[in-house]
């Protein structure tokens, strides 16, 4: 499910039962939430075992930063914050290592392994977004990935990257030409 | 939906006016789903619950971490005071020459403090 919407007072109640030691509420937490960071690490990483750890990250990241949850933003937010911060500084590390040690270029930085589906078109579809992807620049796959997989809108997109609105839209323009550019040569 | 109509959607899907909602759905429809292997959660869970995990430990070697640190800073802040205290009354005050314990010293001795002369 895309943008997964939930009470707000039913999710301070998961919050503050998982603060207090309650293993069922955190489980309950990472299986809303699952769906959601694995769309943005394996958009931005590439449908790999290393996105799997980042994704493991994440939730362990939040079961440590719980403390600090105030409840001003949506958890999903919160959430999706921590994912995007983890995924950009696994990108950052990895350039840094090919830089050192390959001179591959950019593609060779990601893997990708399409989920098997039992329909060869629905096959196409999964192996053309991840290619397309991992072919555009960071910048642009970050926001990309917030509209495409994760259905956010311009404002909200602004507010999980903390960006200005004016940023994100004209990034979404130069996204959308290079996108293009991508899918003429898919 | 054929490849090009694929194409087409993810070009519409960022237009700044487009229904980006309507547009991800579309796509999971299509089948570009993101997911996490079987038994994710129960890995987090098992890294995080299990007594003698990597993570557990890491938490309690943080949290006596802490607690060190303020059983030495609070043993630090006595400390200065006491220094202060013992300074203030041997000394008779807080100045430079009285934190070096030169508060007597005229510069004659000094010089011979130093020299030997």
């Amino acid at each position: 499910m895309i943008k997964e919407s939930y009470r707000q007072e039913e999710e301070s109640e998961l919050v503050k039962a998982s603060q207090s030691g309650d293993k069922q509420a955190f489980s309950k937490i990472v299986k809303r939430y699952q769906g959601m960071v694995a769309r943005t690490v394996k958009g931005m990483l590439g449908d790999s075992v290393f996105a799997e750890d980042i994704g493991q990250e994440v939730f362990i990241k939040l079961f440590y930063s719980l403390s600090e949850f105030r409840g001003e933003s949506k958890l999903s937010t919160y959430i999706q914050k921590i994912a995007v911060n983890l995924t950009l500084n696994e990108i950052k590390r990895r350039k840094r290592f090919f830089s050192m040690f390959s001179q591959k270029g950019n593609n060779e930085m990601y893997e990708f392994d399409v989920p098997d589906h039992d329909n060869e078109e629905r096959k196409d579809a999964a192996e053309l977004v991840n290619k397309a992807l991992i072919s555009m620049d960071t910048k642009f796959r970050i926001i990309v990935t917030m509209r495409m997989l994760q259905g956010y809108s311009t404002k909200e997109t602004a507010e999980i990257l903390n960006l200005p609105l004016g940023t994100v839209l004209s990034r979404l323009s130069r996204a959308q030409a290079q996108l293009k550019g991508i899918l003429e040569k898919l | 939906m054929k490849a090009e109509e694929i194409k087409e959607l993810l070009i519409r899907s960022l237009d700044e006016n487009a229904d980006a909602g309507e547009a991800a759905r579309r796509l999971e429809e299509e089948g570009a789903v993101f997911s996490f292997s079987k038994g994710f959660t129960d890995k987090i869970l098992e890294r995080l619950y299990t007594s003698g995990s990597a993570a557990s430990k890491e938490l309690e070697f943080l949290r006596n971490l802490n607690s060190a640190f303020y059983r030495i800073a609070l043993t630090g802040v006595a400390a200065i005071v006491i220094l202060l205290i013992s300074i203030f009354l041997m000394e008779g005050s807080f100045s430079f020459n009285s934190f070096l314990g030169m508060s007597d010293s005229y510069d004659e001795s000094i010089i011979y403090l130093l020299t030997g002369n």
